[in-house]
């Protein structure tokens, strides 16, 4: 694959399209690959240049050191941005994250938006501190332990069994087609990482400090803190948008494609 | 000719069938790429190219050419001599005509249900003529190249695989058929030549035939029918799968062929 070396790491993406240049974050356990059913559409105005973050598939990680932090994947996305071609000083990119993936975009929004023309979040993962929710949301880090105990001790599916139905609710894991779940699978140690990815909530103060213009996209269906943050969000992000998928749930890109795409295209006005 | 490239070792170049493109051995790359690099190409036409259905470079001849000049294209960047070989249903046609024509470019050949027809050699019911499969896809991409793309596929996927087919299919895979639809305006023009007992006499690499054991039609007909007179073959069906079985039993697909890789 094509990789970019940022901060001693050769990050790898995929390419496709010209047009601007649309930056696309996966989340937990997705790569690259997250993006598929997107990029035919995307990619026809688009320049799409899907990541995988550090330690996720292509890299068969091991499991061990400490380089999956969420300041190191959005360490690494400012570098990896900064060095897209033409320089982005002259050409501010567009970028967009999906749940976990949302979150990193989300803090390079924060720290650095020189570098950000439009910003799309796909239903943002991680907890809201006490300024945006009256009860704080449970720490997803709990759920990760487990899952991650899992999948060390060599039960892989278990674990991700347990990821995909805390998400989409019981049944869900069993329901995901074979290739689906084999993707989970080929990224199943980054959740070894996870545990101690040192992600931080959101508070209303980092809200209100993104100035790029941002969509954030929700599926109708979806359950618990992944369908409160965005709304949580969207208030305090100056000038922002939602749309709400109908019929869809977490992975709503992939559950409606066109519209999914439809929207992202007529917000970055491609 | 855009291609993905994944993981280090031997090199394995993964060919697409009908209407898909690199992105159909997702879900094989992680296991594979472990010992091998895999190289998935999308063939001339398919994505990332958008093609409007125009011009006569859509054949399995000029599939054929493009990947004997791909794979010699890698040969001196790897240092390496021959790559291994892996194309599924049309795909799988492609690879068998390389082999057959080139087989000093292929080290091992993997066919999963490759796509075509057995002439009067290999199936004494054989007539002549355009392939049953013609007509549809002819009727298909009329629709297609008027612009209307999922009644197009929707007509084409249930004529093979029966009434509802397409309504049934998932929707991220729906939108990868429709990113290659017009390759369908294309396959008119395919000229697929007929499988001859010569023909599969003349492979003189070692070759896997894998196919899904619930595979209905002319599919494991062809595979039976070529398997039995390639000198070098084994057959593999895999339990529980049809024509997409890589993508239903990604795992077992997967320990399948590193098995038949290894042993050198």
């Amino acid at each position: 694959m094509q990789t970019l070396r940022v901060n001693g790491y050769d990050m790898a993406y995929l390419e496709v399209g010209t047009g601007h240049p649309l930056v696309c974050v996966h989340g937990t356990l997705g790569d690259f690959r997250t993006w598929y059913a997107v990029i035919g559409p995307l990619s026809k105005k688009h320049r799409v240049i899907a990541v995988s973050l550090r330690h996720f598939f292509p890299e068969h990680w091991d499991g061990t050191g400490d380089g999956y932090r969420m300041a190191q994947h959005v360490a690494d996305m400012i570098a990896f941005i900064e060095q897209i071609e033409p320089r982005p000083i002259d050409l501010p990119i567009d970028l967009m994250g999906h749940s976990r993936g949302a979150h990193v975009a989300f803090r390079v929004a924060q720290q650095r938006p020189d570098l950000l023309r439009r910003l799309v979040l796909a239903e943002p993962g991680g907890n809201l501190d006490a300024s945006l929710a009256s009860t704080p949301s449970a720490s997803i880090a709990r759920g990760t332990t487990a899952i991650a105990d899992l999948i060390k001790a060599g039960n892989i599916d278990d674990g991700l069994r347990r990821f995909v139905d805390s998400i989409d609710g019981d049944g869900a894991w069993a329901h995901l087609p074979a290739a689906a779940k084999q993707q989970l699978r080929d990224n199943a140690i980054t959740m070894v990482g996870q545990v101690h990815e040192g992600r931080e909530p959101y508070s209303k103060a980092d809200a209100e400090q993104i100035r790029t213009p941002t969509l954030f996209i929700g599926g109708g269906d979806t359950k618990g803190n992944l369908a409160e943050n965005h709304r949580a969000l969207a208030p305090h992000v100056a000038g922002s948008r939602t749309a709400m998928i109908a019929n869809a749930s977490h992975w709503m890109f992939d559950q409606a494609p066109q519209e999914y795409s439809e929207l992202v295209s007529r917000f970055l006005g491609g | 000719m855009a291609y993905l490239d994944v993981g280090h070792g031997p090199p394995l170049v993964c060919v697409h069938g009908s209407l898909c493109d690199f992105r159909i051995w997702s879900c094989v790359l992680g296991p594979l790429s472990k010992r091998h690099r895999v190289i998935a190409v999308s063939l001339r036409h398919f994505f990332p190219e958008q093609w409007n259905g125009i011009g006569d470079t859509y054949s399995i001849a000029q599939h054929v050419d493009d990947v004997i000049a791909f794979i010699e294209r890698l040969g001196p960047k790897f240092g390496l001599g021959p790559v291994d070989l892996m194309g599924h249903s049309r795909g799988g046609h492609i690879s068998f005509r390389l082999a057959q024509r080139r087989p000093d470019l292929v080290a091992k050949l993997i066919l999963a249900e490759p796509g075509g027809e057995l002439d009067a050699t290999l199936d004494p019911a054989f007539k002549p003529g355009p392939s049953p499969l013609a007509a549809r896809i002819a009727a298909s991409a009329e629709i297609i190249a008027r612009g209307d793309i999922d009644g197009g596929l929707a007509l084409f996927m249930d004529s093979l695989e029966g009434p509802g087919a397409w309504k049934r299919i998932p929707a991220a895979s729906k939108q990868l058929l429709r990113d290659n639809a017009t390759t369908l305006i294309g396959q008119m023009r395919d000229k697929r030549p007929p499988f001859s007992k010569a023909d599969a006499c003349s492979i003189k690499v070692p070759t896997l035939f894998i196919g899904g054991a619930n595979t209905k039609g002319a599919l494991p007909q062809v595979l039976r029918g070529l398997a039995a007179h390639v000198p070098d073959s084994r057959v593999e069906m895999i339990p529980g799968t049809t024509h997409p079985m890589f993508e239903q039993a990604p795992q077992r697909y997967c320990e399948i062929v590193l098995d038949f890789l290894a042993s050198r």
